[in-house]
């Protein structure tokens, strides 16, 4: 380690005060600085060196992910777990990123969560030129941009410190420019962070309508606060000229700008989401003429405009390609000597109204749950056994996170599970969560994690809960039923192998059998390294059997509540025992559980698949 | 809003309440009357509360209300909690010997609601209780629960025997149909009796 040249290189530049940076590799350094110990991310061009950079500090784990939504959801995992963690990735990465990231804006984080987009104006070396900063808007999250090196390098600290005050992932918003451009950075003294623990909260971390709809308003309470510190900010800075015309601009075009009017006024927007109105209108103060500078999208313009007050923009400044000051100074110039607008008052949007959630009358609640006879209960049931965190995923096994089994710590988007799992785990060095996934879930987007917890060397447990359906939304067909539309079949995917054709450990047991799945799991979490444990049990909706009744001897059962526990709709609590209810199919889960020997079947029926 | 009547049907996921819902709308339909409908069922197979709308008038713009004029529960708890969409001098329709325990009534941590009566009385709401089960069983078919109380309903609603039988061959299987209008005959007769009674 200590031969490699590049480490070497870099220790001896950071002896000296200054570095000479690129705006990546600033990012970077800031990130290690502000106690970040957990990177990863995708490549992409303006964004890869950030990553690459960020390996070589001491103390950071790094590692690529097999694409930007995983990235973010392991990012997830080890914010979780306690870790400053930064994700990087290109403009279009957050496209692919985005499904995490707008649940993610109301879970928040543990510790703090950056997630670094370079955008590249002029598709230099892109398929498409898009504006990273209309994601800040659509999810209600703040928006950092560095216009110099020294920026990247400081603003990192700010990103985090702005994670954790407001519980929010916060995206920085670097360009081409910034990314590949290079300067003088002059460290800062590290920062001291101490790690938090983690605190399992399903209200926070487990997304089902019922906790996502409390969360949603703290997402609009929050914006409101964010607005609110971006008008006291020292990111955001009035910075004072001798014209009568005033630039309100970020980013690089700051650096543009800055350079083709060095009398204008400046209103420098490092935390361009959400707006400071009132900064702003402050610089209308001080000036007759204003102009927003920016490249593509008239990000800043619209709510310019939106306030009432006159401003130059897209119709001047280009809205598609990069800028430089000759471009700025030649669309804004002839500007100058036209007449000034009449001066308007500024009209502050309020903030919003956040609807009421209604009282519901005080009645006994009858949330969904998991179906009488749903075999997949004996996992939840069997896990209980361990002391694991559970990474949940989208499906109706989610129902096993509800009281009394109470088996799962997070549920995020489709196939997220695994993605948490794996940086969770790495992130505390263990195998301290399994991730639990549906096979339609699988299907939809548990592969690419898979993989990529494979290839970063996860220790970690994904239990595939395999019902051979999509059964949440009433039983569609997926690859591994061959199922199609019009219920005809083509080929079924087998999950087995389809993991060992990765190189992942596989074991696939009967859910219907607890004694087997118990010793299974147990085997499976004793055992180093990652594997899949396919749990099978076609969906009982689907199926609905009749293997018979469970009846109670009430002489033997003592009330102990071992079978209350598993949620079964079909077991009553009594005044001496516990009775069993009609919806009961037989499928005897309770009877395993039970230590007294007080239930048994009866009237065995015969099997009656639909 | 005046001119658009709302019924809100309630229950548990598997009791009917979306064939009950189409039934009305095609009733009102057959009636020459504009509907509209609206449904939650996300997870209607997994025994949580459903909730289905149907509005029918002249003119009718939303299809959903917080406030309805006519409830139709097909179980007693869930009548309880539909009563917070009535107004005085609403009607609520309930299965009220129906009783399907959530599984924290099951576990015994919260206690089941019993005297409906008490409750529709203090909110100044009509209460239609309907044995709705053994009309069903009467019937021909337990699952015809959301039928028999929709014949009980049907006496509280404008429209008259012709347009509910269009309703009932429009929206329910042929397969099933005629134990479902059994069943929608004895209800119907059930509240008709109890009318009759009435001082």
């Amino acid at each position: 380690m200590f031969d490699n040249p590049e480490r070497l290189r870099l220790q001896s530049v950071a002896m000296e005060r200054t570095l000479f940076l690129s705006g990546n590799e600033a990012i970077a350094h800031g990130a290690a600085r502000a106690a970040t110990t957990f990177a990863c991310g995708y490549p992409g061009t303006p964004s890869t060196e950030i990553l690459e950079t960020v390996a070589r500090l001491e103390g950071v784990h790094a590692e690529w992910c097999v694409n930007e939504k995983v990235a973010l959801e392991t990012a997830v995992g080890a914010s979780r777990a306690g870790r400053r963690t930064l994700v990087t990735m290109k403009h279009v990465g957050l496209n692919v990123a985005a499904d995490p990231l707008l649940t993610l804006t109301q879970t928040g984080v543990n510790a703090g969560l950056v997630i670094v987009s370079a955008d590249d104006p002029n598709m230099n070396s892109s398929q498409n030129e898009q504006d990273s900063r209309n994601y800040a808007k659509f999810v209600k999250i703040p928006m950092l941009e560095p216009s110099d090196c020294q920026e990247a390098y400081d603003f990192m600290a700010e990103a985090f410190a702005l994670s954790e005050e407001f519980d929010t992932p916060v995206l920085l918003r670097s360009t081409t420019r910034v990314s590949h451009g290079r300067g003088q950075v002059v460290p800062g003294v590290p920062i001291a962070f101490e790690s938090p623990d983690y605190v399992k909260d399903v209200t926070k971390y487990l997304m089902v309508p019922q906790h996502a709809r409390l969360r949603n308003r703290l997402v609009i309470e929050r914006l409101q606060r964010l607005r609110a510190r971006a008008e006291e900010s020292s990111l955001n800075v009035l910075e004072a000229g001798t014209a009568d015309f005033g630039i309100i601009t970020s980013g690089i075009s700051y650096a543009y700008a800055r350079e083709a009017f060095p009398a204008a006024w400046f209103l420098k927007l490092g935390m361009s989401h959400p707006l400071p109105y009132h900064k702003v209108a402050q610089l209308y103060q001080h000036v007759s003429r204003v102009a927003v500078v920016e490249e593509l999208d008239p990000f800043l313009e619209e709510q310019v405009r939106m306030l009432g007050l006159p401003v130059i923009g897209k119709e001047a400044i280009p809205a598609n390609g990069e800028l430089d000051q000759d471009v700025v100074f030649r669309a804004l110039e002839p500007y100058l000597s036209r007449r000034a607008p009449r001066r308007r008052r500024p009209v502050f949007p309020p903030a919003p109204r956040i609807a009421d959630v209604p009282p519901a009358p005080e009645l006994p609640v009858r949330p969904p749950v998991l179906c009488a006879g749903c075999k997949h209960r004996s996992v939840f049931s069997a896990l209980r056994r361990h002391k694991l965190a559970a990474m949940g995923d989208i499906g109706c096994y989610m129902l096993g996170a509800d009281a009394p089994l109470s088996a799962l710590d997070s549920s995020l988007c489709m196939g997220a599970s695994i993605g948490i799992m794996a940086g969770f785990n790495k992130a505390l060095g263990r195998k301290a969560s399994v991730a639990v996934i549906g096979d339609s879930t699988f299907f939809h987007s548990g592969i690419t994690p898979l993989i990529s917890a494979y290839y970063n060397q996860v220790d970690g447990l994904v239990m595939i809960l395999d019902n051979r359906t999509t059964a949440m939304t009433g039983h569609q067909g997926h690859p591994g039923s061959g199922v199609h539309p019009d219920l005809s079949e083509g080929p079924e995917i087998d999950i087995q192998k389809l993991c060992e054709g990765i190189g992942v450990r596989c074991v696939t047991v009967d859910a219907a059998d607890y004694g087997a799945l118990v010793a299974a799991l147990k085997t499976e979490v004793d055992t180093p390294g990652l594997s899949v444990f396919v749990a099978q049990a076609p969906c009982a909706l689907w199926v609905r059997e009749d293997l018979g009744q469970v009846v109670v001897d009430e002489e033997r059962c003592n009330l102990c509540g071992l079978c209350l526990d598993i949620g079964c709709p079909a077991i009553a609590s009594g005044e001496d025992a516990v009775s069993i209810t009609d919806a009961c199919t037989g499928c005897a889960l309770c009877i395993e559980v039970c230590r007294r020997g007080a239930l048994s079947l009866a009237g065995s029926g015969a099997e009656d698949a639909r | 809003m005046s001119g658009v009547t709302t019924v809100s049907l309630v229950g548990v996921g598997g009791q009917g309440i979306l064939l009950g819902a189409a039934i009305i709308a095609e009733t009102a339909s057959a009636a020459g009357l504009r509907v509209k409908t609206s449904e939650v069922h996300g997870m209607a197979q997994r025994g949580g509360t459903v909730v289905s709308t149907v509005r029918f008038g002249e003119l009718v713009w939303s299809p959903v209300s917080r406030h309805a004029d006519v409830v139709i529960a097909t179980e007693l708890l869930e009548g309880h909690r539909g009563l917070a969409l009535l107004a005085p001098g609403g009607v609520l329709i309930c299965a009220t010997t129906t009783r399907i325990s959530p599984g924290s009534v099951l576990r015994r941590e919260q206690v089941y609601p019993e005297d409906l009566r008490a409750a529709a009385d203090a909110r100044g709401v009509r209460l239609i209780a309907v044995d709705a089960e053994a009309l069903a069983r009467e019937a021909g078919a337990l699952r015809a629960v959301n039928v028999a109380l929709l014949g009980a309903a049907s006496a509280v609603m404008p429209f008259d025997a012709a347009a509910w039988q269009r309703g009932l061959v429009a929206a329910v299987p042929a397969k099933i149909l005629e134990v479902n209008e059994r069943a929608f005959a004895l209800g119907r007769d059930v509240v008709h009796g109890e009318e009759t009674r009435a001082p």
